[in-house]
């Protein structure tokens, strides 16, 4: 055997082992953990039940049913949208394991998309994991990615067309869910999961929508509900109540010329409300520092701080960050605000529930050191 | 059917590496070649 | 000194190390440099960072791969001398004619794609040898050449770095078309006249005639050019009839190459295939390493640090912060350069028109594709006309850089008093 084969052997073999260990981590990102369903909680299901072209897919995902025992009307709460915006999914779960509802039905889908929750971004470096002790023991939660994972939708075309209008967009954007309402049937995984919530929300004849999500610090639209035109009377009232408690919050129209957003298209196709909130996430943002977990969680960045000063961020932005619990609680407390307002406005069906942590409980009230996720964990069982 | 034909040309390109690293002299180019296989293997596995 | 800095530091001062006092490859000093960094960071040897930073370019490596497979195709089976023959026949009356023809050619698979490795490797290869049988030297050829790449990645329909940088704040794709023609199409036609015009304006076509190579056209016909269309119809076709699924680069490459091998001089696939990968084995090796690369820089907070710093200065110098660290953070990837660098800076010209600013900072962005150790514009052109070094490229493209930097930076200044004249939505 020549010196060649034998170093190339060598090469292989390593290559091999490299294959191994990052391999098994990769693959044990599909193992989301466990929710634990609260009182509130009256059935568990599967998105395929309403479209059975994504059962057995990795797009596939839990519906949490919240039956109140009067009747009602009926919100969804649309959490994950976006893996690498955690406070989406955190105030989804948060909301499944605390709330009891007494009028109509909550519908929460925690991971909308699934898949993108199995994954990470390459180059963005962000961690696989976060963690909140709580009172029986460290709950694990995936810290995921903004689009599908390419091993369930791959490759990417050059360029996205969305089917419904015929927009483009740079071909990455085929993975985001989120640019891909209403959703068609027979289209990519991302769009038949689009077209599964799409369809939810017709034959459940939801309300009201929420779609929660997180954004970079420097990206205009945050700290703020974007609403279709049809919700706008519920979220006005909304925002007002919530800047009364002290939650800076704006309210942005849904552009008429952007398309494939839960906001424009569930607002156009269904019957729903379609509100979206957006929390200030440094460790999604392009000026952030350090990218670990504890970014995620508190927020606490330098280069943020730094970008503060210099006028570029559209939240304000100092040495205590932005901790999951003030973006939790803020996106709760808009549940509570916007289906108060709605309640009131759609009288003959309301949706009333109870137990939800309000911003006050998570943040105002926290004790500083807990910020970060230990007072988060203290609503997490 | 379009991933299953991206696979397939995954493997085609794994194939003619590992060629190459059986026929490259020098160590250095063979841990080159070496570098690239590791992605493509794993998304022809569909594993990342 | 910042810790971010010091990890810079120590990333830069490794890569220099490995590629010079080691002699290392370029993607392997890459991957150390990427090692000290994260150690240096105190995040240990994070394997799953650098396996992960290599995904970026999963895609990218197999466009590179079936471009060069389907380049080599088309000169084995005899296309490239067939065509070469034919088109000087045709338009040897009107030299600057033909060049600026020669140029939209080169550039038609970078706007069909916006991949400038697309268009060197595929029309950029084929029209090389146009423009050294035309008397131009091989180093201007290879500028020409590049020169295309970049500027068809940049113009319409399909840029995707103007994607990438409208998608970070979330304006559609819509009417962009209006400035990148304006953007693209006069420097396109100023530099390859510049290039290459002094060269061919006393072209004298019977002294070249007996070197143009009519063998195989005779031999084969008009079939020999079938591969090309093929390509052609292929990469057009999508976007003429949206109903018919996008095949993407890779394979459209290798089911054109297949019908190469059926239309023109009989050759070895496996020896085909076994050159190509061979030939772009460097600049895969040297994507995997920029991958590892970014991602330590981003895991350390060494990104964001470039990026604030660039963002920190004053309003004026700004501009000039856009238009050196866009193209040098470009060295690692031009798409990656306006993803990271691209959005911010959009951010920044905020009251600007963002459509013109988006197209002006993906034409800065483009120049990345020039900037060393990825260069990949660079490499391919200097490998399309056979020159072992690129460096002489590259010194000839600083006076076109300034020129593409200047002409940018002049849309955005003026964005808002042009726009309602070039932007239709």
């Amino acid at each position: 055997m020549q010196r060649k084969h034998i170093t190339g052997l060598i090469c292989l073999a390593v290559a091999l082992v490299i294959m191994v260990i990052t391999g098994r981590n990769f693959l044990s990102l599909k193992d989301l953990g466990t929710i634990v369903p609260g009182p509130g909680v009256t059935e568990k299901k599967m998105l395929s039940a309403y479209f059975d072209g994504i059962e057995g897919t990795n797009m596939d995902t839990e519906v949490y049913v919240m039956e109140g025992s009067s009747p009602g009307g009926k919100v969804l709460i649309l959490g994950g949208t976006h893996g690498n915006e955690p406070s989406g999914y955190m105030s989804a779960i948060t909301f499944i394991e605390n709330a009891t509802v007494e009028s109509g039905t909550v519908y929460v889908i925690p991971y909308t998309n699934h898949s993108g929750m199995t994954h990470n971004d390459p180059q963005e470096a962000s961690p696989q994991y976060i963690h909140f002790p709580t009172e029986n023991g460290v709950r694990t939660f995936r810290y995921g990615s903004r689009a599908s994972n390419p091993i369930d939708q791959w490759p990417d075309p050059d360029v996205y067309v969305h089917a419904a209008s015929g927009q483009q967009l740079s071909g990455s954007e085929t993975r985001n869910i989120n640019r891909a309402y209403p959703g068609r049937p027979d289209g990519t995984p991302t769009e038949q999961a689009a077209y599964a919530i799409a369809e939810l929300v017709r034959s459940e004849d939801i309300n009201l929508t929420f779609d929660l999500h997180e954004a970079s610090p420097e990206y205009p639209v945050i700290n703020a509900t974007v609403s279709h035109e049809k919700g706008m009377s519920v979220a006005a009232e909304g925002v007002m109540e919530l800047q009364l408690k002290g939650i800076a919050m704006s309210l942005e129209p849904s552009p008429t010329n952007l398309h494939g957003l839960t906001h424009r298209e569930l607002g156009d196709y269904t019957n729903t409300i379609p509100l979206l909130m957006e929390s200030a996430n440094a460790s999604q943002g392009r000026l952030r520092g350090a990218t670990n977990e504890a970014l995620a969680l508190t927020g606490i960045d330098k280069a943020y701080v730094k970008s503060e000063a210099l006028g570029f961020l559209y939240v304000p932005y100092d040495e205590k960050g932005h901790p999951i619990e003030e973006r939790v609680g803020r996106h709760l407390q808009g549940i509570i605000e916007y289906t108060k307002a709605y309640s009131a406005q759609y009288a003959d069906a309301p949706v009333t529930f109870t137990g939800v942590p309000t911003y006050d409980e998570l943040f105002l009230s926290a004790d500083e050191a807990d910020l970060g996720g230990v007072q988060l964990g203290k609503y997490l069982h | 059917m379009i991933t299953l034909i991206y696979r397939g040309i995954v493997a085609i390109v794994v194939f003619f590496i590992i060629k190459n690293i059986f026929q490259e002299e020098k160590l250095t180019l063979q841990a080159n070649a070496t570098l690239v296989i590791i992605p493509l293997i794993l998304r022809f596995l569909m594993i990342k | 000194m910042s810790i971010e800095l010091i990890i810079f530091l120590a990333m830069i001062v490794t890569f220099i190390a490995g590629c010079f006092a080691l002699k290392l490859p370029v993607s392997i000093s890459m991957v150390f440099a990427a090692v000290i960094g994260a150690i240096v960071g105190g995040y240990g040897f994070p394997l799953r960072h650098l396996v992960e930073g290599m995904f970026s370019y999963v895609d990218t490596v197999l466009v590179i791969t079936t471009a060069m497979i389907f380049m080599k195709v088309v000169q084995e089976s005899g296309a490239l001398d067939a065509l070469s023959a034919l088109i000087i026949q045709k338009f040897r009356k009107k030299p600057a004619l033909l060049l600026c023809l020669i140029m939209l050619v080169i550039m038609f698979p970078g706007m069909i794609t916006g991949s400038s490795t697309a268009a060197v490797l595929s029309a950029g290869s084929i029209m090389a040898p146009i423009l050294i049988i035309m008397g131009i030297p091989v180093v201007e050829t290879a500028c020409i050449i590049a020169m295309g790449g970049l500027l068809g990645m940049i113009a319409p329909p399909v840029n995707i770095p103007a994607m990438i940088i409208g998608g970070g704040i979330d304006i559609p794709f819509v009417g962009f078309e209006g400035p990148l023609v304006l953007l693209t199409f006069p420097l396109a036609f100023l530099f390859v006249l510049m290039f290459g015009y002094k060269y061919v304006k006393h072209f004298d076509y019977d002294a070249i005639a007996p070197k143009l190579n009519r063998n195989s056209i005779e031999t084969h016909g008009i079939k020999i050019f079938i591969p090309i269309f093929v390509a052609l119809i292929l990469m057009v076709i999508n976007k003429a009839v949206p109903s018919i699924p996008n095949l993407g680069m890779p394979l459209i490459f290798l089911i054109s190459a297949v019908v190469g091998a059926f239309t023109g001089e009989k050759f070895s696939p496996v020896k085909v295939c076994t050159e190509s990968v061979k030939s772009v084995l460097p600049v895969l090796g040297i994507l995997m390493g920029v991958g590892m690369f970014i991602q330590i820089m981003t895991l350390t907070g060494v990104r964001g640090f470039i990026v604030t710093t660039c963002l920190s200065l004053p309003a004026g110098l700004r501009y000039l912060a856009m238009a050196v660290a866009i193209p040098l953070f470009g060295a690692v990837s031009s798409y990656g350069s306006a993803s990271v660098l691209g959005v911010p800076f959009l951010l920044a010209f905020l009251s600007s028109n963002q459509i013109i600013t988006a197209s002006a900072i993906s034409l800065i962005a483009s120049l990345g594709d020039m900037m060393p150790p990825t260069a990949l514009a660079g490499i391919f052109a200097a490998q399309v006309v056979g020159m072992d070094s690129y460096t002489p490229i590259l010194k000839r493209f600083i006076v076109p850089s300034i020129i593409i930097v200047v002409w940018a930076i002049g849309f955005i200044v003026l964005s808002n008093s042009i726009a309602p004249y070039i932007v239709f939505k």
